[in-house]
């Protein structure tokens, strides 16, 4: 039973080395008898190519924990992507500076803000004895004041940073912090919608989706649907740094998705905000009534969503040396399979980003594998859909349920406590039983 | 006509039920009682083909049958009613009873007309007063359950099993159901009836079973039976305790509500639910709201929790302030706490630990500079599962695991955790078991004891008046009287309750 658990606990890291090993010994050879698949080159090559996939899957994880989704990622990578473009190559007020830089102002304000009153909250509290009710806790509406003139002062800081880019032409470090903003105000605007409208996530980021794109192309003008960024010509040369090798051996793409992942796993982990992440894809109404602010943490989810959108439209400018209005056509797809793969419950509540990295990878690396086969392109598809299929499949029924039925015979997992309570115990127990391989709600 | 002769059965190598016997005979009532988790659902499964494995004889008109699906068991002529009723709200009702059973034009187009005649005939037959147009979506709880009776019998069962069917009903609903139940006896049909009120089945039953642990404890004709020894071969003790006295309401007025209002929106503008409703709590009083289904007893905890969707009027006052109480979250702070009616559906998350539901109102408060503090985390579930005395296997437990009444009380400990003055309780006691209704009710005193205001709603009157020491009656959301306890009786109770003509509003408190 022990080790059935365990199993179960960890199949998806098993799932992960077992395509390893089949791309291992499926792999053709060089002539000297080196391994292609196992080369270091391949292997970088692999987590550059899932690092725009998974930059996006990260944040979809978020949303799907809530029991949302956000159909419309693909869109707003390709709007950062047309905005990046366009602030690195055209100097002045292009539509893209107009979007961008207020956009940038008002993300330092909501983000300054937002420090005062944790800082205030924590301070405030730091030193009450650990039990203490919650009514220690001093209003924030006290201090207006000063996290007004934070909030004014950051979005200061923040022009006085983009305003002189955008007569010159803008920098590495200048696209970065940008783009990033645009999707997430667009990613903020799909939660204000689905919150206040009570509407469900699906159309609202469908309709997202389609809208996004069109400003995109609107952006992007009519005649030149693709934007070419020459590093050194048109655009400053140090933009490079974005497709190169940290320290010559670590893909910088890769760096990035690697620290999204930790980072939003560790939010999501050690945080109240993540708990109530997990709380609110379990029982969307028993959060509420547990006084959590079920709104405010949906629009963050999306929001998250949509600033990872715009790191990746970054990262894909620099990769594909362009920035274009259909740049993330179908990523959303595919972000959501891989998330799916990796565990996580498209009901909500259950799963992780542990899973989902997995879920990239293996995704990644079976692109990889049959690409070395030279296997025909639309082969490689079909195959794929197939995988999907058979991975969530395995997901879903967890292991000691699929050997249950080969050993025993017997058709359903069941619960532990039969008739401990009344309620539906049959899925809960194989949730237990390693539903997944990391934190359920 | 149905027996089954030693049937086990367990789950994952846990025996859920050993060697049980049990016999229906064509005509009878019989009641099966028994705590949560005594093997009553397992073995009404096994009976209704839901769980198809299991050891032992089941035998059918003397034949022996083994049913492998719920559908081998309604050819059978067994047909269940589950506690949660499996009815289609957006349906109307003569849809719902022939769902996919649909009498058919051409063997093709769904015959409206024929569906609705028959269900007429039928609803007609049972003596229920009911259109069978009308959605039921719009019907009462109770009339629900009256259509899910038809659609079993339309089916033409013979047996009918019926899971608690009054845990949700207003007594003169349960009178109704009784009255049809009994109908049903006398025309053939044998009925298996599992409730955990032992008045009723005193009352309705031919014959009872009582299950615990798994295991067969008695059978025997109600007429050799007392109350006493029914809860004594559950339990596996002697009656029950008596609960600690009351020291009455003795503190100042914590709670103030005046002009309580509530209007939901409906299709048709605004719907009043709530009018003109005013009470004081004190601190250390038990303060009890009766009235039928629908009254509304629970909107009145959810206007002032903040929780009731609608526009909301009227003032409530904390310890003399007014206060405004926007959400949950407003409630909340202001040290507001409330039990919810469904606990499943709205109180617990069923796939979380024991720890993660106790600490989920209190996860700011034990945070580190934004950090959980998985230690606090675990203390303070650890504290409140000690002074709760919820049984588990330790608060890494999955909370849908636990019996019905552990899971009360953690949702009464995730609420304790956050230091609530007031703690508003609505049906605290649905469906659990004696044992642990019993203490249920004295976590209620003690709590009061130290010094919270509590309001607690319950339609099961016995408890309302065993607990609270005045009672609020409402009457299709009007105030009809605030009862003293030497006032307090189910008599003055349900005269208050039961609706009338009348639209003034009774005295305040």
């Amino acid at each position: 039973m022990r080790i059935l658990r365990l199993l179960s606990r960890t199949k998806l890291y098993w799932g992960l080395a077992l395509i390893f090993l089949i791309g291992m010994v499926s792999s053709p050879v060089t002539s000297k008898g080196s391994n292609i698949f196992l080369s270091y080159g391949n292997l970088l090559d692999v987590l550059r190519q899932v690092s725009i996939t998974g930059l996006i899957a990260t944040g979809m994880t978020g949303v799907i924990l809530t029991a949302g989704i956000d159909l419309s990622v693909g869109s707003l990578m390709a709007i950062c992507s047309v905005v990046c473009a366009m602030l690195l190559t055209m100097p002045g007020w292009t539509a893209s500076a107009v979007m961008a830089v207020p956009s940038f102002a008002l993300v330092a304000l909501i983000v300054a803000v937002a420090l005062v009153r944790f800082a205030i909250h924590n301070f405030a509290r730091g030193a009450a004895p650990e039990a203490s009710p919650a009514k220690a806790i001093p209003h924030p509406k006290n201090h207006r004041v000063l996290t007004a003139m934070a909030g004014l002062l950051a979005a200061a800081a923040a022009l006085a940073f983009t305003l002189p880019q955008v007569e010159s032409r803008f920098g590495t470090w200048g696209v970065l912090l940008v783009t990033p903003c645009v999707g997430l105000l667009f990613g903020a605007i799909n939660g204000i919608i689905i919150v206040a409208g009570r509407l469900q996530p699906f159309i609202v980021t469908l309709a997202m989706m389609v809208t996004a794109l069109g400003i995109a192309r609107l952006t992007a003008g009519q005649n030149n649907a693709v934007l070419p960024v020459y590093t050194g010509s048109n655009a400053t040369a140090d933009f490079d740094v974005l497709r190169s090798l940290v320290f010559g051996i670590f893909p910088v793409p890769g760096l990035f998705f690697i620290a999204a992942a930790l980072v939003y796993g560790a939010v999501l982990r050690f945080t109240p905000f993540g708990r109530y992440v997990y709380a609110i894809g379990g029982n969307e109404e028993a959060a509420r009534l547990s006084g959590i602010n079920v709104g405010r943490v949906k629009i963050v989810t999306y929001a998250i969503s949509g600033m990872l959108a715009g790191i990746a439209a970054v990262l894909f400018v620099a990769q594909y040396r362009q920035g274009k209005p259909d740049a993330g056509a179908g990523l959303e797809l595919d972000a959501i399979a891989a998330v799916v793969i990796g565990g996580t419950s498209l009901m909500g509540g259950r799963g992780g980003l542990a899973g989902t990295f997995c879920g990239v990878l293996i995704f990644g690396l079976l692109s990889n594998i049959l690409q070395l086969h030279n296997i025909n392109s639309n082969l490689q598809l079909v195959l794929k859909g197939l995988i999907i299929i058979g991975t969530v499949l395995v997901q879903e029924r967890n292991l000691g349920e699929l050997l249950s039925n080969l050993r025993f015979g017997t058709p359903r997992s069941a619960p532990k406590e039969p008739a401990a309570h009344n309620g539906p115990p049959t899925e809960s127990f194989s949730r237990q039983l390693g539903g997944s391989a990391h934190d359920t709600w | 006509m149905l027996s089954g002769a030693d049937i086990s059965k367990s789950f994952f190598g846990v025996p859920a039920l050993r060697n049980v016997s049990f016999d229906l005979r064509a005509g009878e009532v019989h009641a099966l009682m028994g705590e949560n988790g005594a093997g009553k659902s397992t073995l009404m499964k096994i009976f209704s083909g839901v769980e198809p494995n299991y050891s032992g004889v089941i035998r059918n008109d003397g034949r022996e049958v083994r049913f492998a699906s719920v559908r081998d068991a309604e050819a059978a002529g067994v047909a269940i009613i589950h506690q949660e009723l499996n009815l289609v709200p957006e349906l109307n009702v003569a849809e719902n009873i022939f769902l996919g059973r649909e009498p058919l034009l051409a063997g093709l187009i769904v015959n409206r007309r024929r569906a609705v005649a028959d269900a007429r005939a039928l609803l007609h037959r049972l003596g229920i007063d009911l259109d069978p147009e009308t959605r039921i979506g719009t019907l009462r709880v109770g009339e629900q359950q009256l259509v899910e009776i038809a659609k079993a019998l339309s089916a033409s069962a013979r047996i009918l099993i019926m899971d608690e069917p009054t845990s949700a009903l207003s007594p003169a609903e349960c009178q109704r159901l009784f009255a049809i139940i009994r109908q049903l006896a006398s025309a053939g049909v044998a009925i298996i009836y599992i409730s955990h009120r032992i008045q009723e089945v005193m009352l309705l039953a031919d014959r009872v079973t009582v299950l615990r642990d798994g295991r067969h404890v008695l059978t025997e004709l109600i007429a050799a039976l007392t109350e006493e020894r029914i809860i004594a071969a559950m339990v596996g003790r002697e009656s029950l305790g008596a609960v600690p006295e009351s020291h009455g309401a003795a503190g100042r007025v914590f709670l103030s509500v005046r002009d309580l209002s509530l209007d939901v929106p409906t299709r048709r503008g605004w719907r009043k639910v709530l009018k003109g409703v005013s009470f004081d709590v004190h601190e250390g009083e038990i303060f009890g709201i009766g009235g039928l289904l629908g009254s509304g007893r629970t909107e009145i905890l959810e206007t002032i929790f903040g929780s009731s969707i609608g526009r909301r009027g009227g003032d409530i006052r904390l310890d003399g302030k007014l206060v405004s109480i926007a959400s949950p979250r407003d409630a909340r702070r202001l040290g507001l706490a409330m039990v919810t009616e469904d606990r499943k559906a709205k109180g617990l998350h069923l796939h979380a630990t024991v720890r993660d539901n106790i600490a989920l109102p209190s996860l700011r408060d034990l945070a580190r500079f934004g950090l959980r503090s998985f230690a606090r985390e675990a203390r303070l579930a650890d504290h409140e599962v000690r002074a709760l005395g919820i049984r588990c296997t330790g608060i890494g437990q999955i909370a849908g695991t636990l019996s019905g009444g552990n899971q009360q009380k953690v949702v009464i400990a995730k609420w304790l955790a956050t230091q609530p003055r007031v703690l508003l309780l609505d049906e605290p006691t649905r469906g659990i078991d004696v044992g642990a209704k019993q203490e249920i009710y004295e976590l209620v005193r003690r709590l009061a004891g130290q010094g919270l205001a509590i309001v607690l709603v319950s339609s099961e009157l016995p408890e309302l008046l065993l607990l609270a020491d005045r009672i609020l009656v409402v009457s299709e959301g009007w105030q009809r009287g605030v009862l003293g306890r030497d006032a307090a009786s189910e008599e003055a109770i349900m005269r208050l309750a039961a609706p009338q003509t009348r639209t003034d509003s009774a005295g305040a408190a």
